[in-house]
């Protein structure tokens, strides 16, 4: 069973079990929260992490994009949200162009 | 709290059998949460869906569900529709499974004008079976059966069916869950034959062989060949051909529904009407 | 009756009317409950249609005609999947045309009654002329491994009788069940003495149906030897259909022995419980030297060619499966062991005869078959048992 109760102050949630890593979630995010690392059990030997949750807008465009049901964001009444920014807009870039995952040396402007 | 999907799926059935990032799984996700919008009782919605990968998609709602032969999804959707006037009953399928095989069913079950809502999952491919050429790949595309380039041209079957009589036709990708829920939310209220044109990504048998191989590249593919219809409209009709629009394409609410017509030849059977008489009807004929 | 028919009662309490086959066959299905037809039109079975098309809403049923053979017997299916009794009819090429679907139905266990009215064949063959060709078909119009149920109606009375009899079966059983009329029959315009209305409605048998919390539904956890339970849509009890091999909850299976149970109950419901299904007329057999095998509208011919041959000093007597699937071959058997002389009637090239051999344990029956459109006339018969025996 999935989580369906956000767990507290959380914006973003993930139920790894379901994750396929299809990539899909992490390019849809527009604020570098989510990344793929590196699982040997999956298939496709990588699996869903939230890496920046900070960093949600909840525009909940990673959950209604994921097949899955992997995926979760919280209600807007029930978590303030951030706003994006600029540093999250780079950082989505940084995930994009390191294969939807978030390079290893990353740093936070 | 999130969306509760777990309400409507059968978790028992998860993982879907669809493969990673596969679209399929994205228009489960907006008919879910249409029907949750509508408040839709899951004992009132009959899903029907057919064969090929759209046809696991019943097996996953817990509706009453039936998994039919190849193309015959409409007239089997007919039948509890008929049935069960008052019930909502939703087709699933397949380009392949709706525009080939049951390409006779859909344009009749769309000149009925039945109310049922007709959500094509449009990859463009046979995926099931691996890479065949479907009535909407696209000319030139790499299929098994078609190495050197499809050859065969494809069909707008939005068009299709609205030519056909469907009183409600929408077209939307995955790539816009928002959207393709917005739609499916409208063709579930709409009175009438409602197709939805639910476009897909099939990036393992599509997308591999024809310089798409993730999933993203798919599905940007699909943004590249789509526009909203204002900005279709305006379009000169040659570059119209380089376009699929998007967004709620008719919406007829005067047209007649069949079931609301068959009910008057219940009545008139029952008494409880006139039966039309001759000169009547010769002022009704439609051609 | 929808047509406007004249009906008189009788001392037996009985109605009789002067109807066509096609017509009876359409009002047995009114009668005992049919809410739905799906249906395409085809020679010599499109008077079920347009006689039910009138009757059904007249019952606050629906008649549909769809846009092929497939369709009809698909949108029926559809109907009898949510719950109604739902019939369509058609003739040989349509039954060839909707055999996929009918695997669907024997595959899912939907009760449906498919009337097929058959005409002469191969492919378009003689479209207005008798054939009782599709006796093989029958058996198996589909792909796969399942147990038919075909009836076939031998008098106009029986167009009627054994169309409410399908229905039951249906029902009781869960699958599609044949009544097989053909072109003399379904066409034959005659005087027919059938039940009262009330008999007919005092002997449904609907289908059963699961009343426990849907929580404990299992629609194909069943006896070994028995149907799936398939409840009524819409009623709190969601489950699945599928033409796939499926588990007792109707998702799809691949596991081994789940696979193999479900296609061995699809024979043993059948095949243990034939004595409710089996059903034959023995036509002065008891003290007769020659046994006349047949069935459907060739058995009135063969019934005459034995009063006559009787005349004649010949003692022949006649028995005729009226359920042609499954076989009665234990009656067969006992009928074979009793018979030298035994001979197979029938308007193909000997379809049931080979089932009659298998039946009997016997390769030295004689046949009499005929493939050219036209119905055996008594004298036929007469001559040809002259001649074998």
């Amino acid at each position: 069973m999935a989580v369906m109760t956000a767990p507290e102050n959380t914006p973003v949630w993930v139920n790894t079990d379901r994750c396929k890593a299809c990539d899909i979630c992490v390019d849809a995010c527009p604020a570098g929260v989510l990344s793929m690392r590196p699982d040997p059990h999956s298939t496709l030997g990588a699996n869903i992490e939230i890496v920046y949750a900070e960093a949600c807008i909840g525009c909940n465009e990673c959950e209604l994009s994921c097949p899955d049901f992997a995926i979760y964001v919280a209600e807007k009444k029930e978590y303030k949200f951030a706003k994006l920014t600029d540093s999250a807009k780079a950082r989505q870039e940084a995930i994009e162009k390191n294969g939807y995952r978030l390079p290893e040396d990353w740093k936070e402007a | 709290m999130a969306f509760n999907y777990d309400e409507y799926l059968r978790l028992e059935k998860m993982p879907t059998l669809w493969c990673w990032g596969c679209g399929d799984g994205i228009v489960l996700k907006a008919f879910v949460r249409a029907v949750d919008k509508l408040q839709i009782p899951k004992d009132d919605i009959c899903v029907v869906s057919g064969i090929g990968c759209s046809g696991r998609f019943s097996s996953y709602v817990d509706f009453n569900t039936i998994h039919t032969t190849h193309g015959r999804t409409p007239a089997y959707a007919t039948g509890v529709k008929l049935a069960n006037p008052d019930k909502t009953v939703v087709c699933v399928t397949g380009d392949g499974d709706a525009l080939a095989i049951g390409g006779n069913h859909t344009i009749h079950a769309a000149r009925r004008n039945i109310d049922i809502t007709f959500i094509v999952i449009q990859n463009f491919i046979y995926g099931l079976t691996n890479s065949q050429t479907s009535p909407t790949t696209p000319q030139g595309m790499w299929t098994v059966t078609q190495k050197i380039g499809n050859i065969d041209p494809a069909f707008d079957a939005c068009r299709l069916v609205e030519a056909a009589g469907a009183s409600f036709v929408a077209r939307e990708a995955v790539t816009k869950p928002k959207k393709l829920e917005k739609v499916i939310v409208e063709a579930l209220k709409h009175k009438g034959f409602a197709y939805v044109d639910a476009l897909t990504n099939c990036h393992i048998n599509l997308g591999r062989k024809n310089k798409m191989v993730s999933a993203m590249e798919t599905l940007d593919w699909i943004d590249s060949i789509t526009l909203t219809k204002p900005k279709y409209d305006a379009l000169s009709e040659e570059e119209k051909k380089k376009y699929l629009p998007t967004g709620i394409l008719k919406q007829d609410t005067e047209a007649e529904e069949y079931c609301e017509l068959y009910q008057r030849i219940i009545d008139a059977h029952q008494g409880k009407r006139a039966k039309i008489t001759r000169e009547e009807f010769d002022q009704k004929i439609t051609i | 009756m929808a047509g406007g028919d004249k009906v008189v009662i009788n001392e037996r309490g009985n109605r009789e009317i002067v109807m066509i086959g096609n017509h009876l066959a359409a009002q047995a299905a009114v009668d005992c409950g049919c809410k739905f037809f799906g249906g395409y039109p085809i020679t010599p079975s499109s008077e079920v249609m347009e006689y039910i098309s009138d009757a059904l809403p007249a019952v606050g049923g629906t008649c549909i005609q769809m846009e092929d053979e497939i369709a009809g017997v698909a949108v029926a299916t559809g109907a009898a999947m949510s719950g109604v009794r739902a019939m369509t009819a058609t003739s040989g090429p349509g039954i060839s045309l909707k055999a996929e679907n009918l695997g669907l139905a024997q595959m899912a266990e939907v009760p449906l009654v498919v009337v097929n009215v058959m005409r002469g064949g191969p492919s378009t063959g003689l479209p207005t002329r008798v054939a009782q060709g599709d006796i093989n078909q029958a058996k198996n119009p589909s792909h796969g491994d399942y147990k038919s149920i075909a009836l076939c109606a031998g008098t106009l009375a029986e167009c009627y009788t054994e169309t409410v009899r399908a229905f039951n079966l249906a029902d009781r059983f869960m699958q599609p069940v044949f009544v097989l009329l053909d072109a003399t029959l379904g066409l034959m315009h005659a005087k027919a003495e059938i039940p009262s209305l009330e008999e007919v409605q005092k002997n449904i048998v609907p289908r059963k149906k699961f009343e426990g919390d849907p929580k404990d539904y299992k629609p194909y956890g069943v006896a070994q030897d028995e149907p799936a339970v398939l409840n009524p849509m819409f009623q709190g009890y969601r489950y699945h259909f599928t033409g796939l091999h499926h588990d007792a909850n109707g998702f799809p299976t691949e596991e081994i022995e789940t696979c193999r149970k479900l296609i061995d109950r699809l024979f043993r419901k059948v095949e243990e419980h034939k004595d409710e299904i089996e059903s034959n007329e023995e036509f002065m057999i008891d003290d007769a030297d020659i046994l006349l095998i047949g069935y459907g509208s060739a058995s009135l011919s063969i019934k005459e060619a034995v009063m006559r041959l009787r005349e004649q000093g010949i003692k022949a007597g006649m028995f005729r499966p009226i359920t042609i699937w499954p076989s009665p071959e234990d009656r067969m058997y006992e009928l074979g062991q009793k018979f030298d002389k035994v001979m197979v009637v029938e308007l193909n090239q000997g379809q049931y005869l080979e089932e009659v051999q298998r039946s009997m344990g016997r390769r030295d029956i004689e046949k009499l078959t005929k493939t050219n459109g036209r119905p055996f006339s008594p004298q036929d018969i007469i001559d040809k048992v002259k001649e074998v025996f």
